[in-house]
């Protein structure tokens, strides 16, 4: 394992802004935490890196008061602090930018800045006041806004302004940031990073959550690495290069459990060319994609989560429209399907937000494993459903996915995560589709039923199906692809064979290091 | 299973404990003995076999407008302008019953299509913008009863009065009439037709596909529009088949009871057949009995209006409060279970 | 011409404004808990309540004001009630309102059988209606216009200084503030701290306080009786003018003229021989039709983003482009 030769020593712990000792935090039999000790230096700009899920958020929300360790101890300037809350860390000098933002849209910039902590004359709000105070703290920290603006018509960049505004106002002298750059433009990016600059000069102290590389990189003077749960290590940022940090973060006992696989010859069956899509926000999403699954191949899309993944299961199932480019499934047109005339045609879905899209909790495994064939013989015929062939498939499909439950009668919401995901995939996986889109099959399942579920895929690329797999899982891709496809921002950064899978490369791709490949210009 | 359901019945009846309760003590303060009330209710009731007929007779528009509410809550909608659709169904029947003259059966299918019409299409406005536009339909059909009554007493009492009479149209044919049950009272073939519907409801939401996708919607719109359920276009069905039994509710009440349609007809059928399909959570089957419940309020209400010194609307605090109490009873249930109780009535 | 002379004049318009005042204040009482995101379709029961025991206390205690503070009490309870059921217990706030505005008209039916002996209305008894307020000078300025501005009830005259209030108190008051961020990111209240619950409560009361106003308004206004469901819908029509307009108190007063006009003008069309059923529907086709004109403005998101972005497509997919051939 890497030493942690550049930790530092207990005696220098009065210069500690932060100093946390051995944090542990269990969510029922998953450690998120696990015994890790981090020291931040007053004055300094400290990383934290890590994959999804190695742990880095609960880290913050623990030192933040959001959640409350089972084990460790937490010091703040050097006092030991029980943080029951986030009014604790507060009056500490401690503030958070979350990676979701709490604005409100109709307020003014001036207005949400002070919400809470409004400045008052005869009882009423000083509007003149609170303006005149956000735009000396912007000017100072180089922040640009104008206070007098309703949120609503912001963009994602400035509303970030106006959550490190508030932070500022509440008088802050560690700042933590959740992902900062997660949703803003390089240029924007940069701008921060001057913010952040800033905000160490004036002898500040900056906890920067982050899984880009080049930006840990650009702007941090330590860089803390997580993986698992557990601290790697902490290293000045100077002594390292990417490469290392890399090697760091993914890990080399992560054992990839590789399976023999030989190129696919199958017929193209979804053909994805210059696809754009935008978002929830209208920022293009999708960037140009293009790629081709082939019938007996599985198709990885590897990626942090956020970059795209969501909306292109969407737009190939039909839920989002795309607003530029093409995508065909056996030669037909996706644009010009309903959801319903896309499943006929010969998709099945596992989607990534099961619990609301993939399942009725509510309503008993039967039901949920009829949804999306009960237009179709043996369930119905001529509109009528036939329950005791809904039910004995049910029951088969209980014994043969191995879910755990009583019967087909059981609601959805008496079961484990895992079976719930067992559900999903029994009912979607037997519909005799040619193409499956499968997104994040194993997120929150248990290992045995990661095993499981995995065999599963297999035995369908085995069948001869097309397979396309979105995941944020680099180990599950590489065990599962025939090729992956890195997404970043929107963009296909490029693509690795899965069974040379190189998870350096790969990494780094997601990160948005390596250079795409030559993008073709949409018509 | 069973024992969830169990535990659902009971909180039910706990509520409508909670809630009977309650209406003794307010039955205490309008200066009335509650058991006096209750003993009247009973025997105004289930007094003699004319008393349950009478019963049944109040039993028939409850139920029916009670599945019109039942089908939209199944889709996910509120249709609050039973009232109205029954209202314009009963005008509508009238209106073919005594304005043409058919032969005797033709006639009255006749006068329940055009009821079943004009349910539909007193409903269609509503309906259409809140699927494509997300028009709020609780304001919506609410607002339009309003109208639907004022619009049927205009046609009664300017277009249609019955030379002499005051407020009704003219009578309807005979072959026109529902048949009748029994010589002693005017129960008719539309409570026979209002538990086929009933039945009929409950069996379309379980057997058959489109009955699947629609109450998919109701519960989890999402996860129908992945399914390939047109969530949209389903919701606006829902809330016309609503609106058509509304209309039919109206039109059986004309024929079977009335034989005319005149002002104020059938005043709250609409809202107690909502009541009753709440009561029930949204099952047409259980809906026959809330309704069996409520219309042996109203039959019984009408001796305590005679026997004691209390109005028949204290029947109505009665209803609202099991409905309150019901809607309450996250209360009663254990903690974990909170969530669930929030969904019963989120439909 | 001479119809419309005899139909539009400063009566009407001085009608318009009494006609105005209930809709406006439940109206203006609805605004805080649509603004505090709740759905609150028991406006209609509430005001019904109001309206009952403001004629109760005029009755008992002789005093208009006292029969106001009755009524106001009564609307509350009904809040309260309100706010127990779909805050605390979160029950569906649909269904707890509609319990509640049946449960308003079959309480004051009975009541009013129980104390009064008789169904239909409340009338004499010795009910102390609202006085007048002339304004002094108003006749010597404004001459024959004078009725514009002088001649209403105490309540008339709260109904529209609230308009003001309301706009002060939703921008310049920490109250108001908290209100609207409740309702329109409880996500941001809970992590400043402001308490949900407390806000929502304290909404939902001020709500009553108002439409317990509008229903003292209706029976100790200008007609000094009770009737059975008096309220008519008024409740409901207040709803529908929240929908569109979110509850701001200026759009509000709008909405609220427009209606008010509304049911002034079908009155005045009544008393010229129009056929009263037909002129009874005009404010709820009135309100029917601004809500549906309204939402199909103000189309679901879905739909207008859909046709921005699609607008915006080339264009911005041309720059786009131009950025991915220079990925940063």
């Amino acid at each position: 394992m890497v030493s942690n030769a550049g930790s530092p020593t207990l005696h220098m712990k009065a210069e500690m802004a932060v100093a946390l000792t051995g944090i542990t935090k269990r969510f029922g039999a998953f450690v998120a935490n696990d015994g890790i000790d981090l020291a931040v230096r007053r004055g300094e700009i400290h990383a934290i890196i890590g994959e999804n899920g190695a742990g880095k958020t609960t880290l913050m929300n623990i030192l933040f008061g959001l959640l409350q360790p089972d084990e460790g101890s937490i010091r703040l300037n050097g006092e030991e602090t029980v943080v029951t809350d986030p009014a604790v860390a507060i009056k500490a000098g401690l503030g958070m930018v979350h990676q979701h933002f709490k604005l409100v849209p109709s307020l003014s910039v001036a207005d949400n800045v002070f919400l809470g902590m409004e400045i008052r004359r005869h009882g009423l709000i000083d509007h003149a006041a609170q303006i005149a105070r956000t735009r000396e703290l912007s000017k100072r920290f180089g922040l640009q806004v104008d206070p007098t603006e309703r949120v609503g018509l912001l963009s994602v960049g400035i509303e970030q302004r106006i959550e490190i505004l508030k932070v500022l106002v509440r008088g802050a002298r560690t700042i933590i940031l959740d992902e900062p750059t997660a949703v803003l433009t390089p240029q924007e990016s940069r701008e921060l990073f001057q913010t952040l600059r800033s905000f160490v000069a004036e002898g500040m102290t900056v906890i920067f959550i982050s899984h880009h590389l080049e930006e840990v990189m650009e702007v941090s003077d330590t860089v803390t690495v997580l993986r698992n749960g557990k601290k790697v290590a902490t290293r000045p940022t100077a002594e390292l290069n990417k490469d290392e940090l890399v090697r760091m973060m993914v890990g080399r006992e992560v054992s990839f459990d590789r399976r023999p696989r030989t190129p696919s010859r199958g017929d193209v069956v979804l053909d994805v060319k210059e696809l754009w899509a935008r978002d929830d926000r209208r920022l293009p999403a999708l960037r140009n994609v293009s790629f081709t699954v082939r019938s007996g191949e599985v198709v990885g899309i590897a990626g942090v989560a956020g970059n795209g993944q969501t909306e292109l299961a969407e737009v190939l199932s039909g839920l989002r429209p795309a607003s530029h480019g093409s995508a065909r499934l056996k030669r037909r047109d996706l644009a010009t399907l309903s959801p319903r005339e896309i499943r006929e045609a010969g998709l099945a879905h596992v989607p990534g937000d099961r619990m609301v899209r993939g399942v009725d909790r509510n309503a008993s495994i039967a039901a949920n494993m009829l949804m999306g064939r009960q237009h179709r013989a043996p369930w119905s015929s001529g509109g009528v459903l036939n329950w005791t062939a809904i039910s004995q498939n049910a029951s088969r499909l209980i014994r043969d996915f191995d879910i755990r439950a009583q019967g087909p009668g059981d609601a959805v919401k008496r079961l484990s995560g895992g079976n719930i995901q067992k559900v999903v995939l029994a009912r979607e996986f037997t519909n005799d589709a040619d193409f499956l889109l499968i997104d994040q099959p194993t997120r929150g399942v248990d290992i045995g039923a990661q095993e499981a579920i995995h065999d599963e895929i297999m035995r369908q690329r085995a069948a001869g199906r097309a397979i396309l797999l979105i995941s944020v899982q680099l180990d599950e891709l590489a065990a599962l692809a025939d090729r992956i496809l890195v997404m970043f921002n929107g963009r296909i950064m490029g693509e690795v064979a899965g069974d040379g899978a190189d998870e350096d490369r790969i990494g780094m791709m997601m990160a948005g290091v390596a250079a795409p490949e030559p993008a073709a210009e949409p018509a | 299973m069973i024992r969830d359901r169990l535990r659902d019945v009971s909180g039910q009846i706990i509520a409508i404990a909670v809630a009977l309760i309650l209406g003794a003590i307010i039955i205490l303060l309008v200066g009335e003995s509650p058991l006096r009330v209750l003993t009247t209710l009973l025997r105004g009731a289930f007094g003699d076999q004319e008393k349950i007929a009478g019963t049944l007779l109040q039993t028939t528009p409850i139920l029916i407008c009670g599945v019109a509410a039942c089908i939209g809550l199944r889709g996910g909608m509120f249709n609050v302008g039973i009232e109205g659709q029954l209202f314009l169904g009963g005008f509508a029947a009238a209106w073919v019953g005594f304005a043409f003259a058919l032969p005797a059966g033709l006639h009255m299918l006749a006068a329940l299509a055009l009821a079943v019409v004009a349910g539909a299409a007193w409903v269609a406005i509503p309906a259409y913008f809140r699927a494509r536009y997300n028009t709020n339909e609780v304001v919506s059909t609410i607002l339009s009863n309003y109208v639907a009554v004022l619009l049927t007493s205009y046609f009664t009492i300017f277009l249609f009065k019955r030379p002499g009479g005051w407020s009704e149209t003219p009578p309807i044919l005979p072959s026109a009439y529902l048949p009748e049950l029994f010589s002693f009272s005017r129960l008719n073939w539309g409570l026979i037709i209002g538990l086929v519907l009933a039945l009929g409801a409950a069996l379309i939401f379980r057997y058959t596909s489109w009955g699947y996708g629609v109450t998919m919607v109701g519960s989890a719109p999402k996860f129908a529009e992945y399914g390939g359920v047109n969530v949209k276009r389903q919701g606006f069905v829902v809330l016309l088949l609503s609106g058509a039994v509304g209309g039919l509710a109206g039109g059986i009440e004309t024929l079977g009871v009335h034989h005319r349609f005149m002002e104020g007809f059938a005043p709250g059928f609409g809202f107690d057949g909502l009541i009753a399909a709440l009561l029930a959570n949204g099952s047409p089957v259980a809906t026959i009995f809330t309704a069996l419940f409520f219309g042996a309020l109203r039959s019984g209400s009408l001796l305590l209006e005679v026997d004691t010194s209390a109005s028949r609307e204290i029947i109505t605090v009665i209803q609202a409060l099991i409905i309150l109490s019901v809607s309450a009873q996250v209360l009663v249930r254990r903690r974990g279970d909170s969530q669930a109780g929030e969904r019963r009535w989120k439909f | 011409m001479e119809i419309l002379d005899k139909l539009v004049n400063v009566a009407l318009i001085a009608a318009t404004l009494r006609t105005t005042a209930p809709i406006l204040l439940v109206a203006l009482g609805g605004s805080f808990t649509t603004k505090a995101g709740i759905f609150n379709i028991g406006l209609e029961g509430q005001m019904l309540a109001g309206a009952f025991f403001a004629v109760i206390g005029s009755i008992w205690t002789g005093s208009a004001l006292a029969g106001v503070a009755c009524g106001v009490a009564a609307a509350l309870a009904f809040a309260l009630v309100f706010a127990v059921l779909v805050v605390s217990f979160r029950a569906n706030e649909v269904v707890v309102g509609l319990a509640l505005n049946i449960l308003a008209g079959g309480m004051t039916i009975s009541l009013m059988k129980a104390i009064f002996g008789t169904r239909g209305s409340i009338v004499g008894h010795g009910i102390v209606g609202l006085p007048k307020v002339q304004l002094p000078g108003a006749r010597a300025v404004l001459g024959s216009w004078a009725p514009l501005i002088s001649g209403f009830t105490p309540i008339v005259y709260v109904g529209f200084i609230a308009v003001p209030l309301l706009v002060l108190f939703y921008n310049r008051t920490r109250l108001g503030l908290y209100i609207r961020v409740v309702g329109e990111k409880p996500e941001a209240a809970e992590a400043l701290g402001i308490s949900i619950t407390r806000v929502r409560y304290i909404a939902s009361l001020l709500c009553g306080l108002l439409a317990g106003l509008a229903g003292a308004h209706l029976s100790l206004g200008y007609i000094t009786m009770f009737t059975e469901n008096m309220s008519s819908g008024r409740g409901f029509m207040a709803v529908a003018i929240l929908i569109f307009s979110n509850g701001d108190p200026l759009k509000v007063l709008w909405g609220c003229l427009l209606f008010g006009f509304a049911d002034a003008f079908s009155l005045r069309l009544q008393t010229f021989g129009y056929p009263s059923y037909l002129v009874l529907t005009v404010p709820y086709v009135v309100a029917l039709t601004a809500l549906f004109a309204l939402s199909y403005r103000a189309r679901p998101k879905i739909i207008t983003e859909t046709l921005a972005s699609m607008q915006r497509l080339l264009s911005t997919d041309k720059n786009i482009e131009q950025g991915g051939k220079h990925p940063s």
